[in-house]
Parts: C-alpha cells; sequence; structure tokens
C-alpha cells in the first residue's frame, strides 16, 4: 500500500471508524448467556404509594377506570397501550429483561403462552397471594388452575377470549365449521390470523385432533393443509386484529378472529357476526405480570385487586367486550346493562364453551417447537 | 505549513458525525455479524460456533422472497423513473409560476406516515371501489379479479411511496441543465427528439443514477406495503426478516438473511454504478473539465 492512499480523507474516515467501533464493540460485549428461572424474585408487597406503570393492549380498558383508581388510591399511573402482538412487543422488551430491567413497567399484560415463555425465561416475578385477597376471592374457578401456572403464581387473568369464525352473515350465510373455510365457492374471500396458536390449532380441531394431546406431526399436518389453502388461492391473507376492515367492506366474507372484535365490529355494522365453530374454539386469556425489575410493586398489587372487585371490572367488561375473569359480574350487569349480560360472548355458557380447548403451544423441546413455527412462519410469509 | 490545530479542525468537525456512525451503524454491523455465524437460541443463549450454514440455509429456504424483493423494487423503480422523468421536466421548465406549487404538491404526502398513505391505498384498491370496478368494466380485470392482495397492488404501493425519491435528484439535476446547450443543439438542426436523447438526457444521468439508487434501496428491504397491500404469495424478504427477528427470535437467521441482502443489494449497485454509471458520469466529468 503506498503512503499516499493512507491520505486520502477516505480512507482516513474509514480507519477513524472503524478504530472507534472496534473500541465500542469491546466495551459493549456482554454476555450473550441463556436465561432461565431458577432465582426469580417474588414480588415485594407493603404500603401503595407512588407511581405504577402499566403495559397493556389497545382499547383494553374504560376511559374512567384509571382515573377513578388514582382518586381512590393517590397512585399515579402511566396506562400505556404499547401491546400490539405478543412477538413483536417480546422482541422490543427483552434486551432490556434479560438484564434484569422492566423499563420502568410494573405490569406487563400478555397471552397464555407468552406469559410461560417470559416466566421460564426468569423474566417475570413470583406474586405472593397474601398481596393479592381481593384477586383470589373472585378468581372465577375455571381459570384457577391453568395448566402453565397452576394455583397462579406469576400471572392474573386481564380478560379471556375465544378464537374462532368472524362472518359476514349476509355474504356467507352457510359457514360454520373451519372446514367450511376451505370450501372452493369462497376462494380468496377468507382470512386466517397469522398467529399459529390460534389458527393452525382451530384447523387440526377441525379435523378432530385436540390441540393438547396433539404431536409435532399432527401440528406440521395442520401446518400442511393450511399451505395447501394458501397456495391454491383460497385464503388471501394472514392478518392481525386488521380482518375486521376487510370483513367490513366485504373484501373477505369470513375469517378466523377474536370474539370481542366481533362485538365490537357487529355494533358498526350487523351482519358481521361471531360463530362458533362446531368443533369448538379456542380459548386464552391475557395476563397481568409483575417483571423483573420492576419498581414498585405493592402498587402493582393494589391495581390487580381494585380491578377484581367486581364493580370496577363490570365498568370494564361493559366497554372491552372480552370475557370476564371476575366472578359476581354478570349480577351486576344483569341490573345495569341486561343485553350485554345475555351475551353468549361475554358470558358464555358452559354449553357454548363445551368443545373449546385451551390455547397451547406445539409439544417437545426446543428444536421441535422450533420446527413447528418455522413451518408455519414459511407458510405465513411464503 | 498548516498548524496543528488546523490539521485538527476536520477531526473536530467530523467527529460527531463519525461516533454516531460508529455507535449506531458500525456496531450494530459487528453484533449482526457475529449473530450470523452463531447458534443457539433465545432460551438457551446464543454462541459463536462460525456456524456459516446459517447463510446457504437462509439463501436456500428464502430464495423466492429474495427474488421477488429484487423484481418488485425493479419494477417499482422503472415505474418510478417512467411517472417520475416526465413530472420533474414539467416542474423545471413547463410549470412556471407553479413550480414552487409543484414541488410543494410532490412532497406534501410526507406530511401524512409512510403506515398511513399505505393503508390508505388499501382503500384505493378494495374489492369494490371504483378503481377496481373501473378495471373490470375495461376488461384489464376478470369479473371476479381483485387487486389488492397481488403482485400489481405491491408494487403499486411501492411506486407511490418511493416516487418522490426519483422526482427530486431528477428536478435538481433538470433545473441546473444550462438551457444554452439545449439552444446550441436547436441551431444546429437536430429535432426535439434529438436533443432530449442526445443533450438533455445524458446531461441529466446523474441525476437518474441518483433516483435510481435512492428507490431502488429502500424499495429492496420494504415490508409495509407487502404487509398490507400483499397477499399470501407477496411476501418481500423484509417481511421474512421481520418475522425471524421478532416472531420466532431466531436471530442468527435474522441476522445471516439481512447481511445477504445488504451483499447482495451492495453489489448490484457497484455493478450498477460501473456499467449503467460510469459512462453518464464521465461524460459528465469531462463537460466539466472541457
Amino acid at each position: 500500500m503506498t503512503d499516499s492512499t493512507w491520505k486520502r480523507p477516505a480512507t482516513k474516515i474509514a480507519i477513524a471508524v472503524a478504530g472507534l467501533a472496534a473500541a465500542l464493540t469491546v466495551a459493549a460485549c456482554g454476555s450473550t448467556g441463556g436465561s432461565d428461572n431458577s432465582d426469580v424474585p417474588t414480588a415485594p408487597g407493603g404500603k401503595a404509594s407512588g407511581t405504577l406503570n402499566i403495559s397493556q393492549w389497545p382499547l383494553y380498558i374504560d376511559d374512567k377506570t384509571i382515573d377513578e383508581f388514582e382518586k381512590a388510591t393517590g397512585i399515579k399511573v402511566n396506562y400505556t397501550e404499547d401491546v400490539n402482538s405478543n412477538t413483536d412487543f417480546f422482541g422490543k422488551v427483552q434486551p432490556l429483561l434479560a438484564n434484569g430491567d422492566s423499563g420502568g413497567r410494573s405490569i406487563l399484560t400478555v397471552t397464555d403462552w407468552m406469559s410461560k415463555k417470559m416466566y421460564d425465561l426468569g423474566y417475570l416475578q413470583k406474586l405472593n397471594p397474601d398481596d393479592l385477597k381481593t384477586v383470589f376471592n373472585h378468581l372465577i374457578p375455571s381459570l384457577q388452575d391453568p395448566a402453565f401456572d397452576p394455583g397462579r403464581t406469576y400471572s392474573i387473568p386481564w380478560q379471556s377470549g375465544m378464537t374462532g369464525l368472524v362472518v359476514r352473515t349476509d355474504l356467507a350465510p352457510d359457514i360454520k365449521s373451519i372446514n367450511d373455510l376451505f370450501d372452493p365457492k369462497y376462494k380468496g374471500k377468507v382470512t386466517m390470523l397469522d398467529e399459529l396458536r390460534d389458527s393452525a390449532a382451530l384447523v387440526m380441531k377441525a379435523d378432530g385432533v385436540e390441540p393438547s394431546e396433539a404431536s409435532t406431526e399432527e401440528w406440521l399436518a395442520a401446518v400442511d393443509k393450511v399451505k395447501g389453502a394458501k397456495e391454491s388461492g383460497q385464503i388471501r391473507r394472514f392478518t392481525g386484529n386488521d380482518y375486521v376492515q376487510d370483513l367490513a367492506k366485504g373484501d373477505v366474507v369470513a375469517a378466523i378472529g377474536w370474539s370481542g372484535d366481533a362485538v365490537q365490529a357487529q355494533a358498526d355494522n350487523p351482519n358481521i357476526e361471531y360463530v362458533q365453530p362446531e368443533q369448538g374454539c379456542i380459548l386464552w386469556s391475557d395476563n397481568m405480570s409483575i417483571p423483573v425489575g420492576a419498581p414498585n410493586s405493592p402498587a402493582a398489587y393494589e391495581f390487580m385487586n381494585y380491578v377484581y372487585e367486581p364493580e370496577n371490572q363490570a365498568q370494564i367488561v361493559e366497554y372491552v367486550n372480552y370475557i370476564s375473569p371476575v366472578t359476581g359480574v354478570k349480577e351486576i350487569l344483569t341490573k345495569k346493562d341486561p343485553e350485554l349480560a345475555n351475551n353468549e360472548l361475554i358470558f358464555p355458557s358452559e354449553k357454548f364453551l363445551s368443545k373449546c380447548s385451551n390455547q397451547v403451544s406445539p409439544p417437545g423441546d426446543d428444536a421441535q417447537q422450533k420446527e413447528v413455527e418455522n413451518a408455519w412462519l414459511s407458510v405465513v410469509e411464503g | 505549513m498548516t498548524t496543528l490545530r488546523q490539521r485538527l479542525v476536520p477531526y473536530g468537525l467530523m467527529g460527531p458525525g463519525l461516533l454516531w456512525l460508529a455507535l449506531f451503524f458500525v456496531v450494530p454491523m459487528f453484533f449482526m455479524a457475529w449473530f450470523s455465524v452463531s447458534s443457539g437460541s433465545l432460551e438457551a443463549g446464543w454462541s459463536l460456533t462460525w456456524t456459516f450454514s446459517n447463510y446457504t440455509d437462509a439463501i436456500s429456504n428464502y430464495t423466492t422472497q429474495f427474488g421477488r424483493s429484487f423484481l418488485y423494487a425493479g419494477a417499482a423503480t422503472i415505474f418510478c423513473l417512467l411517472l417520475g422523468y416526465p413530472l420533474a421536466y414539467a416542474i423545471a421548465f413547463k410549470a412556471g409560476r407553479w413550480q414552487n406549487l409543484m414541488l410543494f404538491a410532490v412532497i406534501a404526502p410526507f406530511f401524512t406516515t409512510y403506515l398511513i398513505r399505505t393503508i390508505a391505498w388499501k382503500t384505493i384498491l378494495e374489492d369494490s371501489s371504483p378503481v377496481v370496478s373501473f378495471l373490470k368494466t375495461i376488461q384489464v380485470l376478470p369479473s371476479d379479479g381483485r387487486v389488492l392482495a397481488t403482485s400489481a397492488a405491491v408494487i403499486a404501493g411501492l411506486t407511490y411511496n418511493f416516487l418522490p425519491f426519483m422526482v427530486l435528484p431528477l428536478y435538481a439535476s433538470l433545473e441546473r441543465l444550462d438551457l444554452r446547450l439545449l439552444e446550441a443543439s436547436k441551431d444546429l438542426y437536430a429535432s426535439a427528439t434529438q436533443t432530449f436523447f442526445r443533450v438533455t438526457l445524458p446531461l441529466t444521468a446523474p441525476g437518474i443514477i441518483a433516483g435510481v439508487l435512492l428507490t431502488f434501496i429502500p424499495a429492496v428491504g420494504d415490508y409495509v406495503n407487502a404487509t398490507f397491500l400483499g397477499g399470501v404469495n407477496q411476501s418481500m424478504i423484509g417481511n421474512v426478516i421481520q418475522a425471524q427477528y421478532l416472531v420466532i427470535n431466531d436471530y442468527a437467521t435474522a441476522a445471516a438473511l439481512s447481511f445477504t441482502l445488504m451483499i447482495i443489494i451492495l453489489i448490484a449497485v457497484m455493478l450498477y454504478i460501473r456499467f449503467a454509471g460510469t459512462e453518464a458520469l464521465m461524460g459528465d466529468e469531462e463537460e466539466a473539465s472541457a
């Protein structure tokens, strides 16, 4: 290399940048080791005061509850609707949580399988039942011992919901089963959720396979069935919440979707209706948890107890239209808003849910789960 | 002789920019390179194993999406050029007192966010929209056809979103065009067509090259248009990378895909500048030195 090369400004800049970068990399290179939950602490209780930061899904609370909670307790709440999808939220907070930092959050809300994943990684603290007396007094029996968190040691349900069919009854009145989505009559007019644990699970249920007992092969078979329908042009899109707009426009006549969305969409367009699939739905809950490094856990306990007071819960349910995990709410709403209290999507009867399954992840170890997830991804992102 | 102080001035001026680049571009690149040859999982942690098969796997599994990204971005770039050049020409030479207003109109969409503009296209192209009905009436589309959730919709979205990036550099180079050269061409009995192809076009080649690069490079990596306007067979490589990072947390594959994309773009751009670019750029240099 000649001397003049070194004097060229571009070369000088390149060397300066590389040198600086190398120094910063060395300085920043921390551990990238894995995590587990062997030393998860229990969130301390005590007298609640100060500020409480909550991460929540959009449109998941009415506009009065937070103000009333602040007035009743003197706690200042920063309520942030920054959970748009389990996976995206996880991707955002994971680097913080891996370092034991919650980013200031004292409560975050994610779905069952994600709660478990976070807990297994050591990102969630254990909860002290003595600090959650109201919660455990009013938690409905069916949610007290879920398979992923028996006895509710780290997750407290916020709301539950059903994944099933959301149908334009004027355009596709005969859709009753997930299998009807594969009817060539509706080619290019149906969508599925891009969530493996919703869509693939419903497809296998329709073929008589119970998701919680399914093998890796059965999951892969369900994924394959969806793949066939995608390649033939049967399925128009894989969606998040945005399937509601497609249905409203009539671009799509039937979708795999969530019950609460259907209740809200129906208010605008009476032809949009939730249809319980003949072979049953997928049941899930979104759960409040206290992440590691959370400041002010006493205030978090206080908030959980507050929303489990049936009166306060009724106010939330009136607005969000999902299934409430709190006892005594139906009785309150029967007086206040009988139509709501009789809605099977908000207060489902046992019969309505009889064929439904709880949402589960594919079975097996990390590699086996990844195999299914990768197969699903290559279908959704084909 | 320059004093020490004088020699340090350039570094002082470059310093903040260099630090910024090093912190937010070069350091992340090191980490990405590290991840791209690592193996592991979020649960078990990642370790450097020099697994170069991450690259071969990533490329062989997602060849379609790579090809599609370049196809869509290439088509969008060509459409942007075909739409943008006449537009920039009109703004530069024919707009008269409307010039500033027309330039403003080109930039105006930026006052709304990218996301909202793309979602607005969903309404424009929905199955029952006037646009789609019109296409059906003139039989461009079969009566049961659709635009939304097809490749055409994604390319249309990309073309729309990146058009200003094409128009502005073209306008800048047309604006600088020495009108006396056009007069000279006319004086030498060149027709309007000849003048355009032998004077105007070569002299604005730097603008075309800049416009093509500014349009093509971000369009290849885009995933917003495919997300909202595409269907099940329109995923671009950006969608795959996003899903690998955020949905299944396979950082190694995601990093390998990102690097592969970067390298392909780099090679493509270098080839482009070498073959399409130098002649035009050199011509410009000769012009300047003459």
